[in-house]
């Protein structure tokens, strides 16, 4: 047996602990590794993944969003996420809002990745250390930091960059003026990956920054067809939810004022306030309108 | 001479029958208290030496032995002082020829031997009575309390001196007479009324709801929207006492010393706890005799907890058990007491700390994290029990073109009259009075789903992770809304409405 360097020792120490714990190292050099991610400026030299390797070599989509989402646009993510796993593995972090929405919808098809700012031993938030183990069991984490290594500042910036390489195009569901997922959007125009962002009312902070990168250029995405078309990719439309009467009604009211309080739909419609309630707990229940907060209710587009 | 006297001591809210034995033989002066006094009844000793002396007897200056008998129960209180004095006065032959046989005596002694009030005095009648007791001798300021009891014998007296007048026979105190219950009608008209609440149509219509069917309360919704207001609403809703309830409220606070002027409760009662109450005053203990807490206090009322949240987690835990028994039994040294604690939970909170969450015009600054951990403090388990959850919010009016006139009280207490009168027709000669607390006996008799409405609450399980309870909730809820909307069977639209309710499920 030759001699060996203690560095040696230490990485073999590593990697038999990663094997343990079902991780794994993936390589630039690697046949598996993705083109995408290859292809831009300065692709991580290597990967650690935890999960169902294999989702690598998937198409991949990324969605991405700010901490602090409406509810409706939540939703509406989650609509998204869910449909797009027919084509393609959803890309995106691990936080609340907007990562949540996306991990909700891809979660139960199993197509999830989900790229870490921090080693595969750590969880930040730590509030997601149940979502983090079912992700590698369902899905796939990956990050360029070492198993050990605690999330810093500047490591979300790194990571950013991953989540923009490996996709080819970035929906931004919520993003307000200085939000971190504008540096996922504009790393992805930079690699000229297509993005996306849902539009806002004018004012509205929580998606000034979406606005902003419709000005810039981004493509508007109001519903996951603008999504599809863009890849030019035709699924079969879902079979129509059959409405009532009254449904149908509140729907239509819905559709024209967006957000709309519970006595304002009575007053429309000309029903009493609980009938009104129950009705939107039926529209709720067939994923077509969603509270969002104050009694206030908008609809679900799809 | 041996005498005894009969007189009365608590176990929560039940009776005991207490002797109070006294020999007054030749030998040494003394004067000794045996069977288990506590501190405030040998201070008796005192108090019943001096008032016998200023109302104008001779205390005796013998040997003394006072007994209290059985001596295994602990007598605590000041209200053996008459029973003591006259069984002093009886041995000492002071009240020849007096019979004293059978009458209970109950009363503290002032030090000029005037009789003071007593607490409990009506769950000690009560009692008495039904173990065969029916002539009382009782303090005169506790008479208003004492006049709902008929069938006896109650003579309400000002002083020992007095007493002993009425015993010999040279001045009779004349006899209490029995009082008509009256439910104070005219009086809650004035306080809180549903009238002075401006809009907030989904809350009134939780409330009547709730009311209706005796399920619980939640209103979440920012600051200064009228949650509290609302709640002050609830007890004028609610159906009028019946004089057996009022009895038992009274019982309950008669004990606590938390009587009104008019000696009876007449409206259901209301209590706030504030967020700071520990679980003992909230659920009842106490050193030696155990105290009812707050839960007891609203027995038959409301119960509303202001800023939910706020409360020490293990307080709103402590309320899990009575919510679904209606009863509390705290055990103490002193012993174990159980005290009904069946009441309505109504509880307020914000939806997030800063309060804004959801409003049209502010914003709200909390974070997704910050606004589950507010969240969290309120734990699952209580919030299973919580069939109604609505939220109340600031509406601008500028929204809307016509607003309706707020409907009055009265109006909503018929409705909820009519489907009480519904539930009393079904729940007829059973135990379960409101729709809320069916068993499953009583939910599979009454609450059977059709296939469409089974399929609602079924997505409603999957989409909002509801659990096993929060389903048998649901379709209780239902039922009241079947109840008040006067059908039998329970429609979609009713299971539809119910699910609206369960708002805190879908927030998280």
């Amino acid at each position: 047996m030759s001699e060996r360097s203690g560095r040696e020792r230490e990485l073999d120490g590593v990697l038999s602990k990663m094997d343990k714990r079902g991780q794994s190292a993936m390589f630039v050099t690697d046949e598996d590794y993705p083109v995408n991610l290859k292809s831009i400026p300065e692709p991580p030299l290597v990967l650690f993944l935890q999960g169902n390797r294999s989702l690598m070599r998937e198409r991949k989509f990324c969605i991405v969003g700010s901490r602090i989402t409406p509810p409706w646009a939540e939703k509406l993510g989650m609509h998204i996420s869910e449909t797009l796993t027919k084509r393609f593995a959803i890309v995106t972090g691990l936080a609340e809002g907007g990562d949540r929405a996306a991990i909700e919808g891809a979660l139960p098809s199993g197509k999830l990745i989900s790229v870490l700012p921090n080693g595969l031993d750590e969880c930040y938030p730590a509030a997601h250390a149940n979502l983090k183990k079912k992700i590698a069991e369902e899905g796939l984490l990956v990050t360029e930091c070492a198993p050990n290594e605690k999330v810093k500042k500047y490591s979300f910036h790194a990571r950013n960059r991953i989540l923009a390489g490996l996709a080819e195009g970035v929906l931004v569901i919520s993003a307000g003026k200085r939000s971190g997922t504008l540096i996922t959007a504009n790393d992805a125009l930079d690699y000229g990956r297509e993005v996306f962002a849902f539009p806002y009312n004018p004012g509205l902070s929580q998606g000034e920054g979406c606005n902003g990168l419709i000005k810039k250029g981004a493509c508007l995405a109001s519903g996951v067809e603008d999504i599809l078309e863009s890849f030019g990719i035709n699924l079969e439309k879902e079979a129509e939810v059959p409405l009532t009467d009254e449904e149908e009604t509140l729907f239509a009211i819905l559709k024209e004022c967006g957000e709309a309080h519970l006595l304002l739909l009575a007053e429309r419609s000309g029903m009493q306030v609980f009938e009104v309630a129950a009705h939107l707990s039926s529209l709720e229940l067939k994923n077509l309108a969603v509270k969002s907060g104050g009694n206030r209710y908008s609809l679900v587009n799809k | 001479m041996i005498a005894k006297i009969i007189c009365f001591t608590l176990q929560g809210l039940e009776g005991v029958p207490v002797e109070v034995e006294t020999d007054v033989s030749k030998g040494l002066p003394g004067y000794e208290m045996v069977g288990l006094p506590d501190a405030a009844v040998k201070e008796s000793k005192e108090r019943v030496r001096t008032a016998i002396k200023n109302g104008g007897m001779i205390f005796p200056v013998q040997k003394i032995t006072i007994n209290f008998a059985p001596a295994d129960i602990k007598k605590e209180g000041a209200s053996f002082d008459l029973a003591v004095a006259i069984s002093l006065l009886k041995a000492s032959e002071q009240l020849v020829g007096a019979d004293v046989k059978d009458i209970v005596f109950l009363g503290e002694l002032a030090l000029n031997g005037d009789i003071r009030p007593v607490n409990g005095l009506l769950p000690i009648l009560i009692s008495a009575k039904g173990q065969g007791f029916t002539k009382f001798i009782i303090p005169a300021d506790n008479a208003k309390e004492a006049r709902f009891l008929g069938g006896a014998e109650i003579y309400p007296a000002h002083s020992l001196a007095e007493v002993v007048r009425h015993l010999s026979g040279t001045e009779r105190i004349a006899p209490l007479e029995t009082a008509e219950f009256v439910v104070a009608r005219g009086e809650r008209q004035s306080s809180s009324d549903l009238k002075f609440v401006k809009g907030q149509p989904m809350a009134r219509r939780a409330l009547e709801i709730a009311v209706s069917g005796g399920h619980n309360l939640l209103m979440i919704g920012p600051p200064g929207t009228g949650k509290t207001l609302l709640a002050r609403c609830i007890p004028t809703v609610m159906p009028d006492l019946t004089f057996e309830e009022a009895l038992e409220i009274t019982k309950i606070h008669s004990v606590a010393g938390t009587l009104g002027e008019e000696g009876i409760v007449t409206e259901r009662p209301f209590r706030t706890p504030h967020h700071t109450a520990t679980t003992v005053s909230m659920c009842g203990g106490g050193n030696r005799v155990v105290h009812p807490g707050e839960i007891s206090l609203a027995h038959g009322g409301v119960l509303f907890l202001d800023e939910l949240p706020e409360y020490n987690r293990s307080t709103l835990e402590a309320l899990r058990q009575p919510l679904e028994d209606g009863k509390i039994t705290v055990s103490r040294a002193g012993g174990t007491v159980t005290y009904p604690s069946s009441f309505m939970l109504c509880a307020s909170m914000n939806p997030c700390p800063c309060g804004n969450y959801g409003s049209a015009n502010l914003t709200c600054t909390c974070s997704p994290a910050e606004i589950r951990r507010y969240r969290k403090k309120v734990s699952g388990p209580l919030l299973d029990r919580i069939d109604l959850q609505v939220e109340v919010d600031n509406i601008s009016y500028d929204e809307l073109t016509s607003v309706t006139a707020s409907e009055p009280s009265s109006a909503v207490k018929e409705r909820v009259d009519r489907a009480r009168a519904v539930q009393r027709e079904r729940f007829q000669g059973q135990s379960v009075t409101v729709n809320a607390e069916m068993g499953e006996r009583e939910m599979t008799a009454y609450c059977a789903l059709s296939e469409e409405g089974d399929k609602i609450l079924r997505s409603a399980f999957e989409k909002m992770h509801l659990s096993a309870r929060a389903r048998s909730r649901i379709i209780k809820v239902a039922r009241t809304i079947a109840d008040l909307d006067g059908s039998e069977q329970i429609l979609p639209k009713h299971v539809f409405e119910a699910v609206s309710y369960r708002i805190y499920d879908k927030m998280s």
